[in-house]
């Protein structure tokens, strides 16, 4: 075996890895290190993979950095590699939470590692786009970066880089600075920003807030000033008082919120009935079982009983919150004039929904009818002929309980009340997970439908399984398939499983 | 215009004799063409070149102030036939392509040229796309400098020894009368570095000269007997001649130390990664000093037998640290020492993996394996468990079409389809539109190469009650599928249907120009519509649909996959690459909003309270402008849809939304900036009348309100 030599120099680089999606100025950070090293007697050199890994994929930049004096002093030049090696790697910035998972899979965390992550999300297509909540866990990454990282600099640097107006690369740069990984002072690295010439003082705030969010320079937020309690109105007070009485309090906040939701739905009568419908449920359950199945259903029915018709979506489209809200969200300047319109597409079926109940049955019945409905429609809130048209929808809301998706509604509220009830009578738990059904109920036109249709085959299989002890645990599984894919394939086969 | 300038950059070309060099890879293989005195350059983009062109598309001034003539090929194959200038006259000449892809391409004139011979240098800047970041299938170039005798160089990746043997290269190309490769690898054509640089040099010999005083030989001719004769001259003499330059100007490098029986080979391409490693398990320091004796290969191809039998004789065991397979090198050097009869034992893809990239560490774990130490300590340190909890929760974050894309709502449009008629065989192509194949689309099934996504669905041209859809890029349009796709379709009386993403630029590659670029361009001619160039080939039945019309898209499908018209049909899904425009227009914008014009801004947004977080615009957009975020509502469990403001204001999000019948959710603003007198008063009586109503709804509703907690 070769034995090492003892001529052998013990001088190294330092090591910089940074990880950056497309768009996030992870280029423009390497240059800024690069150009803050040489200042400083650094030999650099740095490397990426430009292309179409930025077209919205992760990149790795890769950096090396070499004192001068010490390459002087031996007369020869370090030969610096092109890409970061597991156990090799001083410095690890992620742009992202889940990139900075994907730096400790591949190894480039370890003992010696400075790890500056943002633990904001950027989240991936396969998470977007599930039918639920696809959004994954990543505790897990924080845990194991706080237990191998030398030092573990987290904070969320999207947002910071949102207050400063500035691009991510700045806060990171910034808490690059703060970290004391780089024996560099502060100024210099300013003096990189103020020298590139580019957007300097938005970057110079993003710089701030990194630099500062690190040295735990950051001003504690000034609670605001305890407001003067509003208290309700007489008719929700009645309403809160009749919850208080005959619903458990482990219950009562999300009632309130059902409550809540009804009241701005339709109005105090319509949360009354809300509270009926829920109270069948209290006596089949117990503070044993932490009144799972009345949390549930009180969630649940206030969802089911709140279903989108073309009233709600009239109601909230031309509130005055909502005006505030688009104009917060486009970041209109003060005062700008913002027009804003709205991409309707109602079909023959939504209009009938909002007319009596026998009218409507009616006019659904004249399909030539469907020709006035067969494109998209926009409609411009902003302008007093939309604002008036969707105002004169908003009105029907009293006339709503009389319409035919009235009807519709209660039919399947009243059908799957039921349902749940006798499941409770023998199985707690698939109760619960019948009320959850609702969860399939959701959005407009053929998505809404297509969510009715997967309840109702997952109701028609129940009976074959409910006798059996996981029975609930089976009713999970179904629901979790039929949010999986769009064309229901999951589903299909989750219910060949069970039937 | 491509999608990066390099006209700062460019500047630093000029610098002379003694100063100091600063920037990239590609940078300086330009700047060692002109210390070359080259009268030509030419190639085609592609990663990891795509710079070099960008680069000498942005030097093209300084290029003819020294006499050269840079050509934007339309294919590998046509900067290939471009040597052919090199055959008769004493003309140095550059080519450059993405490999192994174009060197495909290519091969057809590199086979000849190398047949042939030639007289001045010529330098082929392959830019290998292997490993990490690759998006192609992962090949050797090695192979066709073998089967062609084309010469390869694969110097050290720092910047210095980059240059040198670009310029060592054509003499190398000149004393042996046969082309040189000279193989990048990804990182090394974006390596940032420095050199010293020497002045530009003018040809000495001029194309003009050349053109004005033709010479003709018919030896030189690719036809019998010629071509026998060069076979034999490749053995005879071109060969000897290559070694014996190498041997004397010391191409290949002997570093390392002298002592121990256990050596290394290795690439050059891999020096640096191979001395980290070595360091890593202890071996050598920062500065490449080690006792292990190393022989460093700049030229892979051809073996020195010489110095591989004097480098092995003395040694019981050397190392081969070789990339990718087959592994030529390793069984080049096995026959020379079984031809010697030297019995050193040879490493290679017995202790390092047969396939796949040399990373540090693949290398390290092989050093170990070879001087027998211990396997590594992982000091990173993850536990095997930890790591499968990270492979379940860290999801993957596949590529995608950009923010804006003009090319998303050609494949929103495809979805929408097959919910009518059925899955479609989708035959795709070589370009951003690929990305199809990949979430939220899943569309597409097989992808052949640059422009044959029509002729990779050629078989399908029999009676069937679906038709294909093949896609295409214009890149790949003008690169062959004019004559492979199209005039193939139409002669063999094709009866499916083709989408040309016509959106004005080779936009995978960098968005540079081609020929139906609608942009102006000084030094090429642009605004040749492939309308015309289709029509010309016979098509008949064509459509040219704005991509962002994303029901006039859905209906063009429709009509071409359904109607009983027989023959080729030809869709062109047009509008320009959003990040070329957005580039363009941006500073205009800025500009006009700042010098007081009246400019009316579109962006787009989702209501939460109305979106349910079915989150089916996304399935049908993907658009990495459109995301998710927390359900302000307490009841609802599923995060809701939400517009970020970096979107460019494509509208496709709201259009989706349209064509699917979705939701109501999405909204257009349209931001006024300097809103005229007519403006202020309009929107100053709207603002006062729904103000009021609203102040009156919200009283209406305070009388039902839960308070403040």
């Amino acid at each position: 075996m070769t034995k090492l030599s003892p001529k052998l120099s013990k001088d190294k680089s330092i090591n910089i890895a940074i990880i950056a999606m497309g768009g996030q100025g992870g280029g423009g950070l390497s240059k800024w290190i690069l150009d803050t090293a040489q200042t400083q007697g650094y030999l650099a050199q740095y490397t990426s993979v430009p292309g179409v890994a930025q077209r919205t994929g992760a990149t790795i930049y890769y950096i090396e950095l070499f004192p001068a004096h010490l390459a002087d002093k031996q007369k020869q030049k370090p030969v610096l590699a092109l890409t970061p090696i597991p156990g090799d790697v001083d410095i690890v910035i992620a742009s992202e939470m889940m990139e900075s998972g994907r730096a400790l899979m591949r190894g480039f965390v370890s003992a010696q590692t400075t790890l500056i992550a943002s633990d904001h999300r950027d989240y991936s297509i396969v998470e977007k786009q599930e039918m639920g909540d696809g959004r994954r866990e990543l505790s897990k990454v924080r845990e194991m970066s706080e237990k191998i990282a030398a030092q573990y600099i987290c904070f969320d640097m999207g947002k910071a880089a949102r207050e400063a107006g500035a691009v991510i690369s700045s806060v990171l740069f910034g808490a690059l600075a703060g970290s004391g990984a780089l024996p560099i002072a502060r100024d210099v690295f300013e003096k990189t920003i103020t020298e590139s010439g580019r957007a300097v003082p938005a970057n110079l705030r993003g710089f701030a807030l990194g630099y500062e969010n690190v040295q735990g320079e950051t001003k504690a937020e000034i609670p605001a000033k305890a407001q003067d309690k509003k208290p309700p109105s007489a008719s929700v007070t009645l309403l809160l008082d009749h919850m208080k009485k005959d619903f458990p309090p482990r219950a009562h906040a999300m009632i309130t919120a059902g409550l809540k939701k009804m009241v701005d739905y339709q109005d105090p009568d319509y949360a009354r009935l809300y509270l009926e419908r829920l109270s069948e449920f209290t006596s089949l359950d117990s503070a044993k079982k932490d009144w799972r199945l009345t949390r549930d259903m009180a969630r649940y029915l206030a969802l089911a009983m709140s279903y989108e018709d073309t009233i709600r979506v009239a109601d909230l489209k031309i509130r005055a919150a909502r005006f505030e809200r688009f104009r917060a969200e486009v970041k209109a300047a003060e005062g700008q004039i913002v027009n804003v319109s709205e991409y309707m597409h109602p079909r023959l079926q939504e209009v009938c929904d909002i007319l009596p109940a026998w009218l409507g049955k009616v006019v659904l019945k004249m399909r030539f009818l469907n020709v006035f409905f067969n494109k998209g429609r926009r409609i411009t809130t902003t302008r007093l002929r939309g604002y008036l048209l969707l105002s004169l929808i908003a009105r029907r809301k009293p006339a709503r309980r009389k319409s035919l998706r009235y009807a519709v509604e209660t039919v399947r509220i009243t059908t799957w009340s039921e349902q749940v009830k006798t499941a409770a009578a023998h199985n707690y738990d698939l109760a619960c997970e019948l009320a959850g059904l609702q969860r399939l109920v959701k959005g407009y036109g053929d998505t809404h439908e297509r969510g009715l249709k997967n309840a109702a085959k997952i109701m028609a299989v129940i009976p074959s399984f409910e006798a059996q002890k996981n029975a609930a645990k089976q009713l999970s599984t179904l629901k979790i398939a039929a949010l999986k894919d769009e064309d229901g394939a999951a589903l299909v086969e989750a219910l060949r499983s069970v039937s | 215009m491509a999608e990066r300038s390099f006209h700062k950059e460019v500047q630093d070309l000029k610098i002379g004799a003694g100063e100091e060099f600063r920037g990239e890879g590609i940078l300086a293989v330009t700047k060692a063409l002109l210390q070359s005195g080259i009268s030509y350059v030419g190639g085609y983009q592609g990663a990891p070149i795509s710079h070099l062109m960008d680069v000498l598309a942005d030097a093209e001034e300084i290029l003819s102030d020294l006499g050269i003539h840079f050509e934007a090929s339309a294919s590998e194959a046509s900067a290939a036939a471009m040597l052919a200038a090199s055959v008769n006259y004493p003309l140095r000449g550059a080519v450059t392509w993405k490999s192994t892809v174009g060197t495909n391409v290519a091969s057809d004139a590199l086979a000849s040229v190398a047949s042939s011979g030639v007289m001045g240098g010529c330098l082929i800047v392959i830019g290998e796309d292997y490993g990490e970041g690759s998006s192609i299938m992962q090949e050797r170039s090695h192979a066709f400098a073998m089967k062609s005798q084309i010469w390869l160089l694969d110097p050290r990746p720092n910047l210095t020894s980059i240059v040198d043997m670009v310029e060592k290269g054509f003499e190398l190309s000149e004393a042996s009368n046969t082309p040189v490769m000279l193989e990048l690898r990804i990182r090394a054509c974006h390596v940032h570095g420095q050199f010293t640089a020497k002045d530009n040099k003018r040809p000495d010999f001029t194309l003009r000269q050349a053109m004005e005083n033709p010479v003709r030989d018919y030896d030189r001719v690719v036809l019998p007997p010629s071509n026998f004769k060069h076979e034999i001259e490749k053995v005879e003499q071109r060969w000897p001649a290559a070694v014996k330059f190498i041997k004397d100007n010391k191409l290949n490098e002997f570093l390392g130390g002298h002592k121990g029986h256990q050596g290394i080979i290795v690439q050059g391409g891999l020096y640096n990664t191979l001395m980290r490693a070595l360091k890593i398990v202890g071996l050598a320091d920062i500065y490449g000093n080690t006792d292990v004796p190393v022989y460093c290969l700049n030229v892979t191809y051809p073996m020195i037998d010489d110095e591989v039998a004097g480098f092995c004789v003395d040694k019981k065991s050397v190392l081969i640290v070789e990339e990718g397979q087959p592994e030529y090198l390793e069984q080049n050097i096995n026959t020379i020492l079984r031809r010697r009869d030297i019995g050193t034992k040879i490493y290679g893809k017995n202790v390092l993996p047969m396939a796949g990239e040399y990373t540090g560490q693949v290398i390290a774990d092989g050093l170990r394996k070879f001087f027998k130490k211990p396997a590594a300590k992982t000091p990173a340190s993850l536990s095997a468990a930890d790591q499968s909890v990270l492979v379940e929760t860290v999801p993957a974050r596949p590529v995608g079409f950009c923010t804006g894309c003009p090319e998303r709502p050609i494949f929103t449009a495809m979805k929408l389809v097959q919910r009518k008629l059925g899955d479609i065989h989708v035959s795709c192509d070589i370009g951003c539109h690929l990305f199809s194949i990949l979430p939220p689309f899943n569309i597409g099934n097989t992808t052949m190469g640059y422009g044959l996504g029509w002729s990779g669905a050629s078989a399908f041209n029999t009676k069937s009650d679906k038709r294909t859809i093949s896609s295409m890029g214009d890149g790949g349009f003008w690169h062959n599928g004019l004559t492979s796709g199209v005039g193939n379709a139409v002669f063999n009386k094709n009866d499916n249907v083709l989408v040309i993403v016509d959106n004005g630029y080779s936009a995978a590659t960098g968005g540079q120009d081609i020929l139906s670029s609608r942009a102006f361009n000084k030094t090429k001619t642009t605004n040749n519509p492939i309308s015309r160039a289709i029509a010309g080939l016979g098509i008949k039945w064509q459509r040219s649909v704005n991509t962002y019309d994303l029901g006039a898209m859905t209906k063009t499908l429709t009509e071409a996959l359904t109607t009983p018209e027989k023959g080729p049909k030809v869709i062109l899904a047009q509008s320009e690459c959003m990040l070329n425009r957005e580039r363009r227009e941006k500073p205009i914008r800025n500009k006009m909003i700042k010098g007081g014009k009246r400019i009316v801004r579109s962006r787009f947004g989702v209501d939460p309270d109305t979106c349910t977080g079915d989150h089916a615009c996304i399935r049908l957009s993907g658009c990495p402008s459109l995301s998710i975020i927390d359900n302000p509502d307490p009841l609802r469990e599923d995060p809701v849809a939400h517009v970020n403001n970096d979107g460019v204001g494509c509208g496709v999000c709201g259009e989706v939304t349209h064509a699917a019948v979705l939701c109501p959710s999405f909204y257009r603003a349209d931001l006024i900036y300097n809103p005229n007198v007519w403006d202020k008063f309009r929107a100053g009586f709207r603002g006062k009348v729904i103000g009021f109503l609203q102040a009156r709804a919200d009283k209406k509703r305070a009388r039902h309100s839960f308070g403040e907690v």
